[in-house]
């Protein structure tokens, strides 16, 4: 039997030159199946949402879905608005100036939003994301002294006002984001967007 | 006849150190991957017709890797399903280009198939010791042909409904069971959401277990080691696996991928049946059904013979036939080369072969049905006549080659 | 000339008196070659045409045909931006949620929503079409046997039908149908639509730009395929090449 040994050296030119193209070729093979783990189609979602709110009562609030997370509106009353501006509720904020980046510049105020009768605010805890829930006024069931009327997150217990801000003694860290936003015309809120001259991309908030 | 010991290095010339090293001595995988495809010998004079092996498995792969990506998209219900395949087509990034190669690389696998199998045929390479090889062989034919049917009904276009549904009678022909096995298996009075679902799991699952019995199946070659086309075991001259095979399998690869590209880019109307990219109508035959290119042989087969059952008999028959060429054929001579008679039988057998899929597509009318039935009985033939035949009377090599047979 | 007619007349009636009548051909006539851009393994579209034709299909045949498979936003595969596909969808209505009474509701079109048909079912489709649901067109250039060059044939061969020839009711003559009569009644005239681009809008441009559209719609991916496989087989021979000269040298010492 005549067996035959290996023939050549190994690192020639054509052996680095042939393996070379065809890791090219392999390397180049895979793109078509990341890219198809693209999303398909427009991203419809990060299109901005119309809310009619002229036929909000005072102190009634609209949930409504934007990016897959929900958006509370409230339509603040005069009570209400007067507890958030109280100088003895400051103290028991953790972040009552709004410090954070959690909201767009037009919002970094004591109502957190573009007018006070309105807040617009994602109702993702900024604990650990459970939903929280709209207390307008102290209830049996969660005994707090002195509640301003808020958002009462039912998981750990954490608490904002009714401007999203989080109370001190909440393991939440961070105030409720404030989505951008606009009054489109009296009675019709856009979710989504910015007013005209204003910049604030909502990627860059400090956490959701 | 070659030895196990022959084939594989005896002494370890090279030692791995490091992590590979510590992995190597608990579970041999760098050993044994260079025993099996570095120094492993294999014989010098293979032509090109050796190379379909390595093509398959490459095939197989691309298969898997599109067919997986293919389902991250795809919805297997009635309702959904032809939807679902006309967004990968045109929404989904690249979702034309995962599903052409998938289209592509089924006809293309199925060719390389018949090829390699006409290969062992000519060659002798279902004779012992490589019975089991060819077994295995055939095991992932009827495999592949299972998962090739599976995965044509899931686009629920008119040809995947209609093609379903021709099964399922062709199953309830049985007799006896024929009706309650259609039923049983179908989920139902006609294809519809239920069997959708089990053939798309049919159609994963079986893609993967391929992979098992191609593994299972190269094990086994590497028992025996590969015959040549000379048929001389063992063979005259051997080199190792590695470079020269890898060197020329991979040419042929590149050829064969060469074809696909071609195919894929430029006529992707060869693969793409016009009548499946109409929606499944249960109210509406199309004019003329017919499988795939890769089924009408036997589909032949079928509409030659006048009896439903026995249509399927035959037709199931024909491929139940391999599995018997071992026992059939045991000439010690291997290569159709040295075997006059034989080679006429292989050529009638291919020439049957591709009349009867002729006569698939013609639907088995007039003239048709006589030429099918000519067909069928020269497959038969080659399996009941001239291989019986050629054991008795093909015993010897011709003078001057060399080798006991 | 007129002595010709009287002649013409007269063996007319001849024929129709002694029985002998030509036969009225009712099988589809053969469809006339067409050169098209898209043809052959380097098609291109003209996206303009294409573009033409997308208005033809959206201000005629959109009328009774849907492409059910076709987004909105895949027209920006026409040449169109995002903001004329945005555009485009705003101004079609599809089925919204249903309102707070339980009735439906209609809807401006995102890009991700269907070119659906103008009717909710086959059924009211056949009613308000001769009994004949006008097929969807989402791929009708690839499966209507005689393809892209029949469609254009019988766009532009509307017209009366022969002598002795019984038209159904609600149908119109035409050679390229089957049976040589269809229920879609002629959809093109001349100067039917105002292209925005200006062409003139004849019977002809309009019938090969639509066709033009419906072939986009049915291989929507044809140009990059080809420009794509341009490269690869070119990559791929090279690539054999280098093979092959390496599977030789590997060789050369055995053979």
């Amino acid at each position: 039997m005549d067996s035959q040994a290996a023939p050549l050296p190994r690192r020639d030119f054509l052996t680095l030159a042939t393996t070379a193209t065809a890791a090219v070729g392999v390397g180049a093979f895979a793109w078509p199946f990341l890219d198809s783990l693209r999303p398909a189609g427009t991203d419809v979602g990060r299109l901005p949402i119309d809310v009619d709110v002229s036929a909000m009562k005072p102190g009634q609030q609209i949930a409504i879905v934007w990016r897959g997370n929900p958006v509370f509106i409230t339509r603040r009353t005069p009570a209400a608005l007067a507890a958030l501006k109280q100088p003895a509720l400051a103290p028991r904020l953790r972040d009552a100036a709004s410090s954070a980046h959690q909201q767009p510049p037009y919002a970094a105020n004591w109502h957190r939003s573009l007018s006070p009768e309105y807040g617009v605010v994602v109702g993702v805890c900024t604990h650990l994301g459970c939903v929280p829930g709209y207390m307008p006024d102290a209830s049996a069931s969660i005994p707090i002294e002195n509640w301003p009327g808020g958002y009462a997150c039912p998981c750990h217990g954490s608490k904002f006002d009714l401007a999203g801000r989080v109370f001190k003694g909440a393991p939440a860290p961070y105030n409720l984001p404030v989505p951008p936003h606009h009054m489109m015309a009296p009675g019709t809120l856009r979710v989504g967007e910015n007013p005209p001259g204003e910049t604030f991309d909502f990627g860059d908030i400090v956490q959701i | 006849m070659a030895k196990n010991t022959d084939l594989h290095e005896t002494r370890q010339t090279v030692t791995y150190t490091g992590v590979a090293g510590w992995i190597d001595r608990r579970l041999p995988v760098l050993t044994g991957f260079r025993a099996e495809y570095i120094t492993y010998r294999m014989p010098a004079n293979l032509n090109w017709l050796w190379n379909f092996g390595a093509i398959l498995t490459v095939v197989l792969m691309v298969m898997l890797a599109t067919g997986l990506f293919l389902a991250i998209h795809y919805t297997p219900s009635a309702a959904d399903a032809f939807a679902s395949v006309e967004a990968i087509d045109r929404q989904v990034p690249s979702g034309w280009l995962l599903r052409s190669i998938h289209m592509t690389g089924a006809s293309l696998f199925m060719a390389a198939l018949y090829i390699h199998l006409f290969r062992g045929l000519y060659y002798g390479s279902y004779k012992q010791p490589r019975e089991l090889l060819w077994i295995t062989g055939l095991v992932l034919l009827c495999m592949v042909m299972l998962t090739a049917f599976a995965g044509y009904v899931l686009p629920w276009g008119q040809m995947s409904y209609w093609g379903a549904d021709v099964v399922g009678k062709a199953v309830g022909a049985v007799p006896g069971i024929g009706g309650w096995l259609e039923h049983f298996l179908q989920g139902g009075d006609a294809p519809g959401d239920v069997s959708l679902h089990r053939l798309f799991i049919l159609h994963f699952f079986m893609a993967f277990a391929v992979l098992g019995v191609v593994v299972v199946h190269v094990a086994v070659l590497h028992v025996a080691g590969s015959g040549n086309p000379k048929g001389i075991e063992p063979p005259a001259a051997t080199v190792p696996f590695h470079p020269y095979y890898s060197a020329k399998d991979a040419a042929g690869l590149v050829l064969f991928i060469t074809v696909f590209a071609v195919l894929v880019f430029f006529f992707p109307a060869i693969v793409a049946e016009p009548e499946n990219y109409r929606p499944a109508n249960p109210m509406h035959t199309p004019a003329d059904i017919e499988p795939e290119w890769y089924f009408l042989p036997f589909y032949g087969i079928l509409q030659s013979v006048p009896s439903k059952f026995g249509g399927l008999v035959v037709s199931v028959g024909a491929i139940g036939l391999l599995f018997l060429a071992p026992w059939l054929d045991t000439s010690p001579v291997r290569s159709a080369r040295y075997r006059p008679v034989y080679r006429l039988g292989i050529v009638g057998l291919v020439v049957a072969f591709v009349t009867l899929g002729l006569v698939g597509r013609h639907h088995a009318e007039g003239i048709w049905m006589i030429v099918g039935r000519i067909a069928t009985l020269v497959y038969y033939g080659h399996f009941l006549l001239v291989m019986p035949w050629s054991t008795r009377r093909e015993r010897t090599l011709p003078a001057g080659v060399e080798g006991t047979p | 000339m007129s002595r010709l007619h009287g002649l013409a007349a007269a063996l007319a009636v001849l024929g129709g008196v002694s029985g002998v009548r030509a036969e009225v051909p009712t099988t589809r006539a053969p469809t006339p070659a067409h050169v098209w851009s898209f043809d052959g393994p380097m098609g291109r579209f003209d996206m303009a045409s294409v573009q033409r034709g997308y208005a033809v299909y959206n201000q005629v045949c959109s009328a009774c045909h849907g492409m059910a498979a076709v987004t909105y936003g895949d027209l920006a595969g026409i040449g169109l931006n995002e903001a004329q596909v945005r555009q485009i969808a705003a101004s079609h209505k599809v089925p919204g949620p249903l309102d707070d009474d339980g009735h439906p509701t209609r809807r401006p079109a995102t890009p991700n929503d269907h070119l659906l048909s103008p009717f909710p079912n086959p059924q009211a489709a056949m009613r308000a079409n001769s009994g004949v649901v006008p097929p969807d067109q989402s791929r009708l250039a690839m499966v209507f046997p005689g393809g892209p060059s029949r469609i254009y044939a019988l766009l532009t061969s509307y017209g009366p039908a022969p002598a002795g020839m019984t038209i159904a009711p609600g149908h119109a003559y035409n050679p390229y149908f089957d049976g040589r009569q269809t229920a879609m009644p002629q959809p093109l005239r001349d100067h039917q639509v105002t292209y925005a681009d200006g062409t003139d809008a004849t019977l002809a441009r309009e019938a090969e730009d639509v066709t033009n559209f419906l072939a986009w719609a049915a291989w929507p991916h044809l140009a990059e395929r080809h420009r794509i496989g341009a490269r690869i087989v070119l990559y791929l021979v090279f690539l054999f090449v280098l093979t092959i000269l390496l599977k030789r040298k590997v060789w050369s010492h055995v053979h």
